[in-house]
């Protein structure tokens, strides 16, 4: 990336992470400085990646992983239901579950039958679960929820809620998202690499803005590059041309935006093509059979990583999208389809890590909107709650351990703030981001840039991972 | 009107300029041209045959191979739509309800069935100039909106199942279609309170008291059947109300209003669609998305007051008059004018807009075929949204900037390339008719005024200037061109118009509205 490129705004703001205020914080969280970063990023000897699975529309993380010991299952059938005995439950019945055996202890948890893949990945040590995870501005309890300074704005909203999970800021309206500001943090550790550190597969979401870098999006299909045109005498000064008018009439921060799209894909799907083509790449037959959407942005990511010598990157975050989480009817069938694509394209990923010998170096997480009620909503679906389970995924990751605190399954219960079953998160996303930050190599000083609002919680490490 | 005012207007209120558009718009004045507009009826969506709403049913696999395309995806809408903003008298109509799609957003990911979702899109047409009222109610009651946001057969509350009404309706009819989050000032800013916070406009226990007020409807029966709760779907006219799946308590709305116990279905309704309706974030947060589709993504706060203030009570004292806040933001001074130069002006083209502004600039002529498939590729597939907060928020942010840049959302590396390949591929030749689909003529570009022009560069450029720039295109730009031109001989006139053609359109000067 060229400095040109992200240095366009005509209207002179200082490039600094624009919060507006809004919100119940006010300006209490406005960074007034420009981030700077510690050259200590260049230093890197090593590879390390982050793949974030963003599960848009909001999983249902209580059917995802469901209390499997006699009590925890009873007070969850309570509320859920047997979908196989009574029409618009959505509870799964005991039997189907899938026994998730933690490396000590008793397995008095199960997860979804279609996590069938993820099962094994398991019980090989390199799967971990967190629970009760979400938005919060700083550690909450039930007595203040509702309390303007202490609770997250909008709770229950997608777009707010994919927002927050996105940019790690739960009060007021962030510009950018904790992947770009990772992004620009260990940008330098990359030298002069033809892409940006963070790539996205066909989406430009919020997780991805930094303050000072641009990520790529290209589609995972693997075709991406401009076409020739103009016959053969005239196609190169046609191809001079296009590129000087990338470089004219930037006084309009659109059109300048606009332009440093165009140039950045031009450059970088030179350098990407060749590898998303998939031609020489050995880790195709993991994917083999898989035709989903998250399959092949999970393989193009694989292939990314199986090229990271030549395309000269020490840092890497990439981010892929499953949608159709938001379960409002018929989740027992939504959901099950959804998670028979995820849970073999995950695996199928680390397999294919793991032949790569980056098992080690690349580790895997889900992100999700919000949780759902406990309790079924009219048409066999559940509504938009707030804290949620999640997946962490690698070979550094200290697996087939739970970690965080399980919600008491109560409706009106302490851990839920309204009375369908709305989880009260007792991990923050800031807690969780960190822990992944850190182990990708940030230091202490720079996470308080990535995660400004980090401070607000006493353990900033959450321990499943190395 | 000069005629670079004509062409921005043109590109503002019509799927893009041509020379006859511009002449129009120039026989009179911008009002009287908005007003032909705004009293021409719609160019549609009619003549989608009503079906089973199970594709296993409609086409038997002893249907014809079409049948599937033809009547269970929105293939033929998707088509349709180029063809009615290439070729649709309509123009102002058709881009206003583009807008609203994008706002009152369903989708074909859930209801694909093509009479449904083509009712739907004719329903935002024949509403883009009425009532905003009348519009929520339309939106409300309609089975594709009932399917894609749970509204049919949301039952009133069911202690004994343990099952609460659905919530999707209730949440996103005030998220998306109305207020949006924060109370609003007319100009469009959050209010704040005495601590410089910003004010939720509504919280989990109005979103349960309208999701209890819109319990109780179902689908339309079929014809000849009676109407009963848990209609299977169907989508021929609005969706019914059933009594005994009412919820009949009282009900927590906006504003302080609550719903009375008893007073029955239709009561609720009504009221809770006026609740909303007279909330006062509704002028700016509308308002201000219409200025976006149309004008440009960053209007000022007194654009957006000035609009607000026509949707409160326009001339003759109506409030939420659509037609009247469409004619108020056109006739703004903020869109008028022969050029804006603002640093932070304009609009980064839709895919739809882009294609459909290229081949009525260009000329041509297309079945949208092509275009379909083009614009999806793009990330626009038409009426398919991948959820009901569209292609790309409002408030995306626009990197480095404090500006927002909505479609810029869309704006991906593989979605910026496809612009311009998909460029190089229409100057290049025809693309051929699909002979599967009734009346094909495949998409093309008709280069012979062009190439008419080309043995003069300086009038070839004035030309593009003209209809994609409204004469501001800068010197640079142009000598950048020229100098191109100059490259391919003088007998070569294809290559000098395409090539022209080629590097201005593929331009960001061009793909940002200004």
């Amino acid at each position: 990336m060229t400095s040109s490129m992200h240095m366009h705004s005509p209207t002179n703001h200082s490039r600094r992470d624009f919060l507006s205020g809004l919100g119940c914080l006010g300006g209490g969280l406005l960074l007034n400085t420009l981030p700077s970063f510690s050259a200590q990023a260049q230093g890197f000897g090593d590879y390390k990646a982050l793949v974030c699975v963003f599960l848009l529309g909001g999983n249902d993380g209580n059917n995802m992983i469901v209390p499997n010991d006699t009590a925890g299952y009873g007070k969850y059938a309570a509320i859920r239901g047997d979908y196989t005995r009574t029409s618009g439950a959505v509870g799964l019945p005991r039997s189907e579950l899938l026994a998730l055996q933690p490396a000590s202890g008793n397995a008095a948890f199960g997860a979804h039958p279609a996590l069938t893949h993820l099962q094994q990945v398991w019980n090989a040590g390199d799967l971990a679960v967190l629970f009760n995870v979400g938005t919060l501005a700083r550690p909450l309890t039930k007595a203040g929820y509702g309390n303007c300074t202490l609770t997250p704005d909008n709770l229950f909203s997608h777009a707010d809620q994919q927002a927050q999970w996105q940019s790690a800021v739960s009060q007021g309206i962030s510009r950018t998202g904790w992947g770009g500001r990772l992004a620009d943090a260990v940008r330098s550790a990359n030298g002069a690499a033809p892409v940006p550190p963070l790539v996205a597969w066909g989406r430009n979401d919020l997780f991805a803005i930094g303050n000072s870098t641009m990520s790529l999006s290209v589609p995972s299909s693997g075709t991406f590059g401009l076409t020739n045109f103009g016959g053969g005498s005239y196609r190169s000064s046609i191809s001079g041309s296009l590129n000087q008018m990338l470089q004219l009439d930037r006084g309009n921060a659109l059109v300048a935006s606009a332009q440093d799209t165009v140039q950045s894909a031009i450059t970088s799907s030179g350098a990407l093509s060749p590898i998303l083509s998939g031609t020489s790449s050995s880790i195709n037959g993991f994917f083999s059979g898989q035709s989903s959407g998250i399959a092949q942005q999970l393989l193009q990511t694989a292939r990314m990583i199986e090229a990271r010598g030549a395309l000269g990157v020490s840092r890497q975050i990439f981010y892929v999208a499953l949608g159709g989480f938001d379960t409002h009817n018929s989740q027992i069938e939504t959901q099950a389809e959804l998670f028979g694509q995820l849970s073999p394209a995950l695996k199928a990923f680390q397999d294919s890590m793991a032949q790569l010998g980056m098992a080690d170096q690349v580790t895997t997480f889900t992100v999700s909107d919000f949780g759902r009620t406990l309790k079924p909503a009219s048409g066999g679906g559940t509504d938009h709650a707030w804290g949620n389970h999640h997946l962490v995924m690698g070979g550094a990751v200290r697996g087939q351990r739970f970690y965080g605190q399980f919600p008491e399954h109560a409706l009106g219960g302490p851990d839920d703030v309204t009375s369908e079953g709305r989880w009260l998160p007792t991990t923050s996303v800031d807690q969780y981001g960190a822990t992944l930050s850190r182990w990708f190599g940030v230091s202490d000083a720079d996470l308080a840039t990535v995660f400004p609002n980090l401070q607000q919680f006493p353990n900033k490490d959450l321990g499943f991972l190395g | 009107m000069s005629t670079a005012d004509a062409v921005r207007l043109l590109e503002q209120a019509s799927f893009g300029p041509t020379l006859t558009s511009i002449a129009e718009v120039q026989a009179g004045t911008v009002e009287s041209w908005i007003d032909r507009q705004l009293s021409l009826p719609a160019t549609g969506y009619a003549g989608y045959p009503v079906m089973e709403a199970t594709q296993s049913i409609g086409c038997p696999t002893t249907a014809i191979a079409t049948c599937s395309r033809d009547n269970y995806s929105l293939f033929p809408i998707q088509t349709r739509f180029f063809r009615n903003a290439l070729a649709g008298p309509d123009q102002l109509r058709q881009r206003v309800a583009f807008a609203l799609s994008q706002i009152f957003v369903t989708s074909g990911n859930e209801v694909a069935v093509t009479y449904a979702m083509a009712g739907y899109q004719q329903m935002l047409l024949d509403n883009a100039f009425g009532t905003y009222r009348q519009l929520l109610e339309k939106v409300t009651v309609s089975p594709v909106m009932g399917r894609y946001l749970d509204m049919a057969n949301n039952e009133r509350p069911n202690p004994a199942a343990g099952v609460e009404p659905n919530e999707n309706y209730a949440r996103e009819v005030l998220q998306l279609f109305s207020l949006g989050v924060y109370e609003l000032n007319a100009d469009g800013s959050p209010k704040q309170d005495g601590q410089g916070r910003a004010i939720a406009s509504y919280d989990q226990d109005t979103v349960e008291g309208f999701a209890h007020a819109f319990t109780g409807w179902t689908y339309p029966p079929k014809a000849g059947r009676p109407v009963r709760w848990n209609n299977p779907r169907h989508f021929d006219g609005p969706m019914a109300a059933v009594a005994e799946a009412h919820d009949n308590g009282a009900k927590r709305l906006l504003s302080g209003v609550v719903l009375p116990a008893n007073q029955g279905q239709d009561q609720d309704i009504r009221q809770a669609l006026d609740n909303i309706a007279n909330h006062p974030n509704v002028g700016p947060f509308i308002g201000k998305q219409l200025i976006q589709h149309l004008v440009t993504s960053n209007p000022s706060p007194a654009y957006v007051a000035r609009i607000s203030a026509v949707f409160d009570r326009d001339s003759n004292s109506v409030r939420g008059n659509l037609g009247s806040v469409v004619r108020a933001i056109l006739l703004d001074p903020e869109a008028r004018g022969d050029l804006k130069t603002a640093p932070d002006y304009g609009k980064l083209r839709e895919p739809g807009l882009f294609l459909a502004n290229l081949m009525r600039g260009i000329g041509g002529s297309s079945d949208g075929v092509y275009l379909r498939a083009r614009s999806t590729v793009m990330g626009q597939p038409i009426y398919q949204a991948p959820s009901v907060f569209n292609f790309y928020p409002p408030n995306y942010p626009l990197q480095g900037t404090l500006l927002v840049g909505p479609s810029f959302g869309l704006n991906t590396a593989g979605s910026a390339l496809e612009r311009i390949n998909l460029l190089a591929r229409l100057l290049t030749g025809p693309v051929t008719a699909d002979s599967t689909v009734p009346g094909a003529i495949g998409t093309q570009l008709d280069l012979g005024v062009w190439q008419v022009l080309a043995g003069d560069p300086a009038a070839l450029l004035d030309r593009i200037d003209l209809l994609f720039f409204h004469n501001t295109m800068s010197f640079a730009s142009r000598i950048t061109i020229q100098t191109t031109l100059s490259t391919i001989p003088v007998s070569d006139t294809a290559s000098r118009a395409r090539t022209a053609l080629y590097l201005a359109l593929s331009s960001a000067q061009y793909q940002v509205a200004q």
